[in-house]
Parts: structure tokens; C-alpha cells; sequence
């Protein structure tokens, strides 16, 4: 195992690397956050509450959703799994006593754990600075908001794993991320909160593993789900997670046996 | 000897999509699924033992980087049994991996953003190397190919010649039973070449790495491998002492005579006269068997010779008369 964290280390290393762009990335960040957060503004438009959501509670949402989505990108697991079977470099990778979609994985959150401390945190506190934050609910909604956030990084890194190796049979992993990302963007709560669904889309998609990357994990800081509720509700999570990575080693059981190496 | 490597009537057929030219021909690709096989490695045998060094030659195309391919376990045999180190590379992938080192010379395993001597260290950890022996093979490999001056700069800030040095340190760094290397000179200048070659025969004398090599500068063969497999349009065609090609190849060594006074017409049983200057006639030794005693025997009176000398055809030579005549017999592919 020990072997997978030295390629998240060295990935939140090589992010260093490249200074410029840290900055460059930390000014879009900010941008897109405070775009995010004056939709809402804009929406709300003085009214103090819309389906039972106060803005203050609205604002929070948007802020806290940007935080596992802000970080890892799912885009870069599909597109890495992608541009290695595309000039064939899969080929070095399985060369090595190692396995590839665990490294695509670990440098990914190697990577994500970077951005998180230079990029989310950063930006998250200055908008919040700006337009105010709720504290969570309460100890216990703050602490399974922490639990929740780490399944959320789990689900989406084997949800992106799972589309990208789907590329083993399309050869390309563009149309990959653009699927990943309406997915994503609809299902998560990302773009808009399940509480504004129609009634029976929002059960739906609830129950779907989306809804673990965004939508829980703002829902139990801001308190919209009990203690039983906020408990089963992690459990089923686990258990897409399971189910994901079952999905995960199967498909690559699959894909390795079909390898193509292009580029001689 | 253990024989380490094992392929028995080995094969593997690619399936490529079929596609139709022209825009009409575009779209109607994206909705058919036929296929069109290509042969990449038709029925190879042959066993390696330990401590060899095998040069795999043939020209582009003819199935080289395909069978390193499926030794190292990247990909899966159509057809035949291929075993490396008694294991069946691509079931057993990663134990396989352990115990061989591969360098491919269009690719790199480096990481590219880190130091040299970063990119070994993530190394050491996949391969569990223990510190003390990693240390030790750094040291004693990096001061052999001059590695220290660039160890510390990012990958992508070295030349070609120093990445590809630092490519072999590396896997060689676990101690591989077998090295595998598909084009390890390919864009290295003379004085990288001759490093890398020294190094390699240095590796398999010393260290009884065993070394397959594939590639297309027969230099490489000569220095580094006594045994060629020869390979062409995905089959195999010579497989045995590098120095006996020429003979299997059925090429002509070349012989000379030079003379103090014109002899006048000169036919020899031995050797077939090519060229007459008067002084020097040049011959070809068409078979094997014959040398210069047999030579000196039929001229009988050898006072008005000056000079003689026998060439011995190059590996490339060799090499190029063969596909001529390949070439000349069979009908375009």
C-alpha cells in the first residue's frame, strides 16, 4: 500500500512544479465560486426563504459542494486513463508490479489533496468571508460531514475510474468526460440541490451514487438529515462504494486482457 | 543450462475495424463492424537460456516489438505457449514484472515532472527494493553510465542520450533476471551508442542479466549479442550464432588478388572471378568450405602475387543481400 501513497506523494509534489499555475488556477477558482454563490444571491433576490431553504443555508450549499468537486478531477482520471491507451503508454504501466487504475487513483487524490489545501480551502474562506457561512448543524453533523466528504472522494474517483476504463473498448475518453460531466452536474445536486426536484426525480436521484459526492455531504452540515437518517444514509454510500469498486476491478479484469498498444 | 524463456509455435493476429476511404466511406465505417486480421507473429519458436544475450532483428513491422510485447506480459498470445521464468507472462503479469526489466527505447518510465533520482526512488518503492541493495546498484550503475551530473534535474530537462541512460539504471535498479530492451539506441549519437553497448555486454558478462535486444542498428547486435533471432513478416528466419548469418544467409565472402605483373585471365574452381583491373580481380567465395589454402593451391605458382586479402561480408550486408532477394522472389504484400 505503501507504494500507491509514494504516488500520491509524488503527484501533490509535481503539482508544485508548476507555480504559475497554481496562481492562475487559484484566480479561476475564486471567480467561479463567487459566480456560483451570486447565482443563488440573484435567484433569492431578497426573498428569505424558497422551499424552506434560507440563502444563508443556500450560500452554504453552494460553498461546501465546491469542495470535493472544486479538488478532484474526475475529468483528469478519464482523460489520464485515456491518453495512456492513446499514445500507449499503458504498455509501461504494465510492465511495472503494480496496478494501473489503483496508481491512476492514488496520483489523482495525490493531486486532489493538493488543490484542496492550495485551492478550495483558500477560496471556500474568502467567499464565505464575503457573503457569510453556516457552521454545521451541530458536533455530530460537523463530524459526519468530514466521514461523508472522504466517501464522496471515494465515490467519485471510482465512478471516473469506471467510465475511464470504459475507453479500453471506445479508444478515446473524450465523449467519456463530456457523459461524466452532464452526469455529474444533474445527478450530484452540483448545479442544483435535490430539494428543488420534482418530488419523484429528487427519490430517484437521491438513492443514485451521485448524490454521495455533492448533495449528502452539504445536506448533514446544514442538518437536513437526522441522526438515523444521516447514519443509514452513509452506510448505503459504503456500500455504492463496494459495489463501485467490485464494478472497477471487473471492468479492468476485462480491459487488460484486450490491450491495444498504438504507437508500436 | 535453465532454459528461462520458452515460446512454442507462438502467434498473435490483431483485429483492426475496417475503414472505408472518403467521406462517404467515413460515415459508412461508423456504422459497420468489419474486421480485417493482421498476422503480427506467426507460429515463433525457440528457448533462451539464462545468461544469454539475444539480439531480435527484422525489419520494421515484422513482429519484434509484438513478441517483447507478450514476453513482458503486455500482451495476450493468439495462438501457442510462451513461458518467461516458468510463468505465463500475462496471467501472472506482476510477478513477471518483478523479475525483469524492460527499457523501451520510443518510451520513457521516468516521470517526467520529477528528478532522476526521484523517478528511482518512486521505483524502489513498487518493487519493494530494500534500501541497502538499491543504494548499492544506484551507486554502482550511475557511476558506469555517468548518471551523477543529471541526477538531481527533472526528467524532462535532460537529453535524449542522458534519459536513455537513466532509463536502463532504472531497470536495472531491482535486479532483473531478464532484460528486455526494444530499440535502446534509436537517436543516440556514436559516443551514447558505444556507452550504452559497453554497459549492456558489461551488464550481461557481470552480472549474468540475460538480455533480449530488438533492434535496427546491427551494431548493436554484433557487440552486445553471439546469438540472433531473425524475424520478417512475422515470422521466423534465422535463429542461431550471430557470426554464422552470413552462412545460413548464403552470402559470399570477398576475395582479392593482387598481382606484380598482369597473368592474364584468371578462372578459378574456388572463386567466381566479378571484376578484372588486370592487377587486382576481385572474387566471390560462394561456399563456406573453401579458404585461402584452396585458393593458393589452384593459382599453383604464387611468385608474381603481391597481395591478397579475404573480406568478410558486414552483418548489414548480410542482411540487405537477403531482403534483395526476398524481395525479388516474393510478390509484394
Amino acid at each position: 500500500m505503501s507504494v500507491y501513497f509514494a504516488f500520491a506523494r509524488s503527484a501533490f509534489l509535481t503539482q508544485l512544479a508548476y507555480r504559475h499555475e497554481v496562481w492562475a488556477n487559484m484566480i479561476g477558482k475564486l471567480v467561479q465560486v463567487f459566480a456560483r454563490v451570486a447565482i443563488w444571491v440573484a435567484i433569492y433576490g431578497g426573498t428569505a426563504s424558497i422551499a424552506g431553504v434560507s440563502l444563508e443555508q443556500m450560500v452554504t450549499y453552494a460553498l461546501l459542494g465546491g469542495a470535493v468537486t472544486g479538488a478532484i478531477r474526475y475529468e483528469s482520471i478519464i482523460s489520464g486513463i485515456g491518453q495512456a491507451l492513446r499514445t500507449g503508454d499503458v504498455a509501461v504501466w504494465l510492465l511495472k508490479p503494480a496496478s494501473f487504475p489503483l496508481y491512476v487513483l492514488a496520483t489523482e487524490l495525490g493531486r486532489a489533496a493538493f488543490r484542496f489545501v492550495i485551492l478550495v480551502v483558500p477560496t471556500v474562506a474568502v467567499v464565505a468571508a464575503v457573503y457569510g457561512m453556516l457552521p454545521p448543524a451541530s458536533p455530530f453533523h460537523g463530524v459526519m460531514f468530514v466521514a461523508y466528504g472522504l466517501l464522496a472522494y471515494t465515490i467519485i474517483a471510482l465512478l471516473s475510474a469506471l467510465f475511464g476504463l470504459v475507453a479500453f473498448w471506445l479508444l478515446t475518453s473524450f465523449s467519456l468526460e463530456w457523459m461524466m460531466q452532464a452526469i455529474l452536474n444533474l445527478l450530484s445536486g452540483q448545479l442544483i440541490p435535490f430539494w428543488f426536484f420534482p418530488a419523484p426525480v429528487a427519490v430517484i436521484a437521491a438513492h443514485l451514487p451521485f448524490a454521495w459526492i455533492v448533495y449528502y455531504p452539504s445536506a448533514v452540515w446544514l442538518g437536513r438529515l437526522d441522526v438515523t437518517a444521516t447514519l443509514s444514509y452513509f452506510g448505503l454510500g459504503l456500500g455504492w462504494a463496494a459495489l463501485l469498486a467490485v464494478g472497477v476491478v471487473l471492468l479492468w479484469r476485462q480491459a487488460s486482457t484486450r490491450i491495444v498498444v498504438q504507437g508500436g | 543450462m535453465a532454459q528461462i524463456i520458452e515460446a512454442r509455435a507462438v502467434s498473435k493476429r490483431f483485429r483492426q475495424h475496417r475503414r472505408f476511404p472518403g467521406f462517404l466511406g467515413a460515415l459508412k465505417t461508423l456504422v459497420t463492424a468489419e474486421y480485417t486480421e493482421i498476422e503480427a507473429v506467426t507460429d515463433v519458436s525457440f528457448a533462451i537460456a539464462q545468461g544469454e544475450a539475444v539480439g531480435y532483428l527484422g525489419p520494421n513491422g515484422a513482429g519484434k516489438s509484438t513478441m517483447i510485447k507478450m514476453m513482458t506480459g503486455i500482451l495476450v498470445p493468439s495462438a501457442g505457449d510462451l513461458t518467461v521464468l516458468g510463468r505465463v507472462p500475462h496471467r501472472e503479469r506482476q510477478a513477471n514484472a518483478r523479475e525483469i526489466g524492460v527499457v523501451f527505447g520510443q518510451r520513457s518510465q521516468l516521470w517526467w515532472d520529477l528528478p532522476v533520482r526521484d523517478s528511482f526512488e518512486l521505483h524502489r518503492e513498487i518493487y519493494g527494493i530494500p534500501r541497502p541493495r538499491f543504494d548499492e546498484n544506484l551507486k554502482s550503475l550511475s557511476s558506469l553510465l555517468d548518471l551523477e551530473p543529471f541526477l538531481e534535474r527533472a526528467v524532462r530537462q535532460l537529453s535524449l542520450g542522458q534519459r536513455m541512460r537513466a532509463e536502463i539504471v532504472m531497470a536495472l535498479l531491482h535486479d532483473p533476471k531478464i532484460l528486455f530492451l526494444d530499440e535502446p539506441t534509436i537517436g543516440l549519437d556514436v559516443v551514447a551508442k558505444d556507452a550504452v553497448r559497453k554497459f549492456l555486454s558489461r551488464v550481461n558478462r557481470e552480472r549474468g542479466t540475460t538480455i533480449i535486444l530488438t533492434t535496427h542498428d546491427l551494431q548493436d547486435i554484433e557487440e552486445i549479442c553471439p546469438r540472433l533471432i531473425m524475424v520478417d513478416h512475422s515470422r521466423l528466419i534465422f535463429d542461431g550464432e550471430t557470426a554464422k548469418l552470413r552462412t545460413a544467409l548464403g552470402s559470399a565472402r570477398r576475395l582479392m588478388l593482387e598481382f606484380a605483373a598482369d597473368p592474364g585471365p584468371l578462372e578459378l574452381k574456388s572463386a567466381r572471378l566479378t571484376s578484372d583491373d588486370g592487377l587486382r580481380k576481385h572474387y566471390l567465395l560462394e561456399r563456406d568450405d573453401i579458404s585461402l589454402v584452396h585458393v593458393l593451391d589452384e593459382i599453383g605458382d604464387t611468385t608474381a602475387l603481391k597481395d591478397i586479402s579475404i573480406e568478410e561480408p558486414n552483418i548489414e550486408e548480410v542482411i540487405r543481400t537477403f531482403y534483395q532477394r526476398r524481395n525479388a522472389e516474393l510478390p509484394p504484400r
